[in-house]
């Protein structure tokens, strides 16, 4: 019998063990950002990040629509934002929410969202690659939380599949490519976006 | 009997490892050079080496930009080299996979910006080498089948493939924003993994020899000999 009850519990844990295996796999993504070479605007900027983006996760699906990759990418892109808002602006305050805005007298309140976010497999797409894409919605407001520009960027990030690249690695080497892509596109294309550059004509 | 068959399969292992150890060495590399202006270089000055990552279904990998640098780094002629990773985080956002210069009339046009000339001046950069190419393999054929049993454990079969690699790289002066050459180099090689209890792998060192072969001529192209 106590034979049996040892087995028994060996057979539990090879299970748990197998059923672990086939669960989902939960990517952090982590990375450090370096700080843009570029002339500073003389603004002061207040960001908000909004709960959709401080907790943004995205999950992909096997082709049963079973949960396979689990990818959390909130805190790196409020790190992101966090290393290059100071070098793109005179001044930068973070707000935890919109109605500290008018107090911190600023110019400008910038809330970035992250609209879509979607990956490419090497399983899937049959290309040696893992691929990132994400659209995001960058709104522009005054303290007082009037509109003053909102538009959408796009940002893209490939590793090449490699021996000892676990799928995990490679989705999170991808999706560093993507925010550092972001973060040059945001940063360069700022002033040239028509509705910031009207508003920076009436400052 | 029984160490009259071990030694026969000793026999055969040795063989076959010979056999490859001569086939191993069987890459072909081919390097060319096109020269458009003269070159030299002065001992305050580097050269950093770039991966041209556009394309889009394939990139260069660091591994093989690392590789050029470090044997050009070392040896007789040695150049200063400024690693990939530490240029492009100090030039960020202007060398990532976007905003990168393609052509030397972009270069011209980055080096108006205030912060980059500024950059370049302090790294001492005199020439950018953007490296451009994948390694494909091709024509795999063969099968290896191992088995476990109570006896002990063993591999058998014979596997093949065949490794091809491209690469280019386009030599630019950053003092006078042009390109001054192109030194492009193709090597192919044939690799056999023969399983014989334990499989052999022998393995045709292809990107590696692209690597040596371009990292030497330039060295020797941006020496100006």
């Amino acid at each position: 019998m106590k034979y049996f009850a040892i087995k028994s519990r060996t057979c539990l844990v090879i299970i748990a063990l197998l059923l672990a295996g086939c669960g989902v796999s939960n990517v952090v993504i982590e990375g450090s950002f370096p700080t843009p070479n570029i002339a500073k605007l003389p603004l002061s900027i207040a960001v908000y990040y909004d709960d959709a983006l401080r907790d943004f996760a995205y999950m992909e699906y096997t082709e049963t629509g079973q949960e396979e990759f689990n990818i959390e990418s909130g805190t790196s892109h409020m790190q992101l934002f966090n290393a290059i808002l100071p070098a793109m602006f005179d001044r930068v305050v973070f707000i935890n929410s919109m109605d500290d805005a008018p107090a911190q007298g600023v110019d400008a309140v910038f809330v970035p969202a992250i609209e879509e976010f979607q990956l490419a497999l090497p399983a899937k797409t049959k290309l040696d690659v893992y691929e990132v894409w994400i659209k995001y919605n960058m709104r522009l407001l005054t303290a007082s939380g009037d509109y003053i520009a909102d538009w959408v960027l796009t940002s893209y990030g490939k590793t090449p599949q490699a021996t000892f690249l676990s799928p995990e690695e490679g989705i999170s080497e991808a999706a560093i490519v993507a925010l550092r892509d972001l973060a040059s596109s945001f940063s360069l294309s700022f002033s040239q976006v028509p509705e910031v550059r009207d508003w920076l004509n009436t400052l | 009997m029984k160490s009259f068959q071990k030694s026969k399969i000793m026999q055969v292992v040795c063989g076959v490892m010979l056999l490859g150890g001569v086939l191993a060495g069987c890459t072909s590399t081919t390097v060319d050079e096109f020269r458009q202006a003269e070159t030299g270089i002065e001992h305050d000055e580097s050269v950093v080496i770039l991966g041209r990552r556009q394309a889009s279904d394939y990139e260069t990998r660091s591994e093989f930009v690392d590789c050029v640098g470090d044997r050009l780094s070392k040896g007789e002629n040695a150049i200063s080299v400024i690693p990939e990773q530490e240029f492009v985080d100090a030039m960020f956002p202007w060398f990532e996979p976007r905003t990168a210069p393609l052509r030397t009339r972009d270069l011209e046009r980055l080096m108006a910006e205030q912060v980059v000339a500024e950059k370049m001046n302090e790294f001492g950069v005199r020439y950018i080498v953007w490296l451009d190419g994948f390694t494909e393999t091709t024509g795999r054929t063969g099968s290896i089948s191992c088995t476990i049993g109570p006896g002990g454990a063993g591999c058998f079969g014979f596997g093949s493939w065949e490794d091809d690699s491209n690469f280019d790289a386009r030599i630019w002066d950053v003092s006078s924003a042009t390109s001054v050459g192109t030194i492009s180099t193709d090597a192919n090689g044939q690799s056999y993994l023969p399983a014989l209890v334990i499989p052999i792998p022998l393995i045709a060192r292809v990107e590696a020899n692209a690597c040596s072969r371009l990292a030497s001529q330039l060295k020797d192209f941006v020496n100006g000999s």
